[in-house]
């Protein structure tokens, strides 16, 4: 079919991804979406022919065809298995920036996103406003979860989420936290906290943070820094918030050798700046040297850090437990980071290490996919949490508070005896 | 399409297992070919053998047309809606109902997905080896409607050696059952072949019962480099009349060798003609025999060097490197026709020179690779759909290499089907009282003729 893309700047970056595409439909048997649905339009070969059909004039952007197209994980599993290696995931990204760029965003995404999340202390202040209704609107859970809190309710329907906490990071901590006396430093870096870490996990925050300076880095945290932009711009295609929001992140970093993030959405997505945000040779270059300086923190301490088995000592809820890993898409697809966070665990005297089973399978978050597709969402985790339950372990690990989120869920669900906690909860 | 049709399908798989979007639609106008396409008027996904029959009745009874499918990973555009109407998708009908260790068989949905079956066969020492390789998507039903047969099946043989009951509903709704689970069954015609390859045009298959072989429990992988391609496909004929019968024989040539070399740099001479993947599998004692005899002929045949991989990580990288071809070749151009010819072993070599002049005269580069083991090669020319002068005379070069198939006493489609692909040549590979007798079953059997009509022959000119 003739194809034209004057309307779809962004799609024409990925054309190669496209035309790549055989068919053959290996991708069907990784695909997390189809292998709960079992519908062509959920798997890359039929969102790759959906394209197609869009830009040869047979199929409209309509709400319905939005729907089909969004309905993905972007996990990777069908691009990194691909025998023509096509890129779908990116290509579907693209779909949503020309679509945004030719439509704009819709009510509330609009308030969200170009608004909210790129002024960080009014987006704290505004989860926080939230949290304090979360008693009078939301229904209790049970369990080891608390209260719903009412800005993350809007993940959706009766979802078992962490509460925000009462103070954040950034009210916790100072800008530079230096190493104790007695300890050399040995390098400054800056360290990302995330949405999810500075806003309802502050206390893992406050932990890596110690641990770093411990081993003598020195850690700034900056201020000025903001949400990595992946609900923005790979979530919902707004580039040009996007932009604001990575340059902002490159500015409060400047200077620093190293970016330490404990979150590998985040991680993964100011990465990703150079790939979808470049429009100029300048933000080109900015964003591709940014990229070179951001770690993931196992990364950081296996590859950078380089510390001694000593130095891992297990934290109090550790000690003497069985733990498994779960990889975040984000962090072993997209970043090709696997075996430093098991390194990691490994190395910790008294933690028994178990690899469970397709222990890099999608857990189905997938920031807004879960909320749009709750059900969906947790077809997907109940095979995670089938993984985790076959290990007998008591504790499962990952280093995404994303997948952490969806854990808790499904293991809260599924009734399993089992600990969820970031990899940094088990260090002392 | 009538709405009152589609609220009838409707009512009986459901609301979410009708697809009616223009978007779904288009999901399900295509298969693995390069260039088949067409919209179906909605999809159905029934989940018992009672529904499809249902959708079969009500189908036949409004004459609309029905192409059933599992999940529309065939390269023959069999799977294709070429007529619109109703597409009957089996992949949510996925359930393995019974693997017996002692009767050595498996009952299973026709949904139920190649891979995922082998992996349940593996935790039990068990073994299926038709091989098709699109096995990661494929599904059960559509391996035995297509017959498919992949690189195990120089030793082992194709689909249709291993089918021992089926389940089929007929286009005016009856589900029938034919075979059962023994090993040995004469009772009156093996009207179960008749299902097995039909391609979809007589009946629905809705549950199957196959014939399984304890899992090998040891295994070797070659290697070997030619100079001249037809001094390889000469060793694979000297392998066979050798005596021995290796578990796989794959042809690569100098092109996707060169595309492997650059993908996964393994020190492949680069300008070596051809390349061979053999395997041995059975008892280790059996294997290490085999590989010998093997290794030996290979040498003496001429091969160029002879690499035995040490391990099962070393074996499993040259077979990952075969599967890298041929990803190489379907990538290399806009369009890839890709062809499924099977020749006589012993005319491989005379095949594969013919195929040298057919590029030489058309000018096309043809890229080779396929199971030599069982003289079924799938010779690639590459081309470019939109550009309308090249394409026919790619088709006209594609011609030729059934000609030269054919005069060797070979066959159209060693395991990929007729489909639409290649039915314009099916009258030159039939006896024509054959190909009546064939159209006159489909008439008895689906008198209507709604199922995946237009698939096989031409209809225009019977």
């Amino acid at each position: 079919m003739a194809q034209s893309y004057d309307r779809y700047e962004q799609i024409k970056r990925f054309e190669k991804d496209l035309s790549q595409c055989m068919k053959c439909g290996f991708c069907t048997f990784w695909c997390p979406v189809y292998q709960e649905e079992h519908i062509e339009a959920s798997v890359a070969r039929g969102k790759n022919m959906m394209i197609r059909g869009l830009l040869a004039g047979e199929l409209d952007y309509t709400q319905e065809y939005a729907d089909r197209l969004n309905k993905c994980t972007l996990c990777m599993a069908c691009t990194v298995t691909c025998p023509a290696k096509a890129n779908i995931p990116n290509i579907i990204v693209a779909a949503r920036a020309d679509t945004v760029k030719a439509r704009g965003l819709k009510f509330p995404s609009n308030i969200v996103y170009r608004w909210l999340l790129p002024r960080r202390r009014l987006f704290g202040w505004v989860v926080r406003f939230a949290s304090w209704f979360q008693g009078i609107f939301m229904p209790k859970t049970e369990g080891t979860i608390r209260h719903l809190s009412m800005f993350l309710s809007a993940l959706g329907k009766g979802r078992n989420i962490p509460q925000i906490a009462p103070k954040f990071l950034r009210q916790m901590v100072p800008v530079v936290n230096v190493p104790p006396a007695g300890v050399k430093t040995r390098m400054r870096v800056g360290y990302f906290s995330g949405c999810m870490t500075d806003f309802v996990l502050p206390d893992l925050g406050k932990r890596i943070i110690n641990f770093l300076t411990r081993n003598g880095v020195e850690v700034v945290v900056p201020r000025e820094q903001g949400c990595c932009g992946a609900p923005v711009f790979l979530g919902a295609g707004d580039f040009e918030t996007g932009r604001k929001m990575a340059d902002a992140n490159v500015k409060a970093f400047e200077g620093l050798d190293y970016v330490v993030s404990d979150c590998a959405s985040c991680t993964s997505a100011l990465k990703d700046y150079a790939k979808f945000l470049a429009d100029t040779p300048q933000r080109k270059k900015a964003y591709e040297k940014f990229a070179k300086k951001v770690k993931d923190i196992s990364e950081f301490l296996i590859d950078v850090l380089d510390l001694p088995a000593s130095a891992y000592k297990p934290s109090a809820e550790a000690r003497g437990k069985k733990v498994t890993w779960h990889d975040p898409c984000h962090l072993s697809r997209h970043l090709g980071i696997t075996s430093q966070p098991r390194q990691v665990i490994r190395s910790i005297s008294g933690v028994d290490y178990v690899e469970m089973p397709n222990a890099d399978r999608c857990c189905g978050m997938a920031g807004a996919f879960s909320m749009h597709y709750y059900d969906l969402s947790k077809d997907i985790a109940d095979k995670k949490a089938a993984s985790i339950e076959s290990t007998g372990a008591d504790i499962v690990v990952s280093s995404c508070p994303g997948c952490e989120i969806q854990l808790i869920d499904s293991v809260v669900r599924n009734k399993l005896p089992v600990k969820v906690m970031h990899i940094m909860e088990l260090i002392e | 399409m009538e709405k009152k049709l589609i609220a009838q399908l409707g009512k009986i798989v459901g609301k979410g297992a009708v697809l009616t979007s223009k978007e779904d639609l288009t999901t399900y106008s295509y298969d693995g070919t390069a260039t088949w396409a067409h919209m179906p008027e909605v999809v159905v996904l029934p989940t018992t053998a009672e529904q499809v029959s249902q959708i079969l009745k009500l189908a036949n009874d409004n004459k609309v047309p029905v192409t059933p499918r599992g999940a529309g990973t065939n390269v023959s555009g069999g799977s294709i809606p070429i007529k619109g109407g109703i597409v009957l998708c089996t992949v949510r009908m996925n359930k393995i109902l019974d693997i017996n260790k002692t009767n050595f068989t498996a009952t299973v949905e026709p949904g139920v997905v190649l891979q995922d079956f082998n992996l349940a066969l593996a935790k039990q020492g068990l073994f299926y080896p038709p091989d098709p390789q699109s096995f990661l998507g494929c599904t059960l039903g559509g391996t035995i409607a297509e017959n498919a047969g992949g690189p195990y099946c120089v030793k082992y043989g194709v689909t249709k050696q291993y089918v021992l009951g089926l389940e089929v509903v007929l286009a005016n709704g009856y589900i029938m059952k034919l075979g059962g689970v023994t090993v040995k069954n004469r009772t009156g015609y093996e009207l179960m072949m008749l299902f097995t390859g039909s391609e979809g045009t007589l009946g629905v298959i809705t549950k199957i019962t196959l014939k399984l072989i304890p899992m090998p429990q040891a295994s070797k992988t070659m290697m070997a480099v030619f100079d001249d391609m037809t001094v390889g496909g000469q060793a694979v004929s000297n392998i066979l009349a050798s005596g021995v019968v290796p578990a796989k024989i794959e042809f690569v040539d100098n092109f996707v060798l060169r595309r492997i070399e650059e993908m996964m740099p393994m020190g492949l001479p680069v300008e070596a003609q051809a390349l061979l993947l053999l395997m041995a599998d059975g008892s280790p004692a059996a294997v290490e025999m085999e590989t010998k005899q093997i290794v030996d002929t290979l040498k003496k045949s001429g091969a160029r060097e002879v690499k035995v991989a040490k391990d099962a990580d070393e074996a499993a990288k040259y077979w990952k490197m075969r599967s890298a071809g041929f990803a190489a070749t379907f990538g290399a151009a806009k369009t890839v026709l890709a062809e499924d010819v099977a020749v006589p072993r012993d005319k491989l070599a005379e095949f594969i020179g013919k195929l040298g002049e057919i590029s030489e005269r058309t000018g096309f580069f043809i890229s080779h690779l396929g199971h030599a083991g069982d003289g079924n090669l799938h010779p690639a020319i590459f081309t470019d759909v939109s550009d309308k002068e090249n394409f026919a005379k790619a088709q006209d070069a594609m011609e030729e290499i059934f000609e030269a198939a054919l005069s060797l006493g070979g066959v159209l489609s060693g395991e990929h089907g007729i489909g639409l692909e290649k039915q314009r040549f099916l009258k030159r590979a039939m006896d024509p009282v054959a190909l009546n007798l064939m159209i006159k079953i489909k008439s008895l059997l689906d008198p209507n003729h709604i199922l995946n009509p237009g698939k096989i022959w031409e209809e225009e000119r019977v």
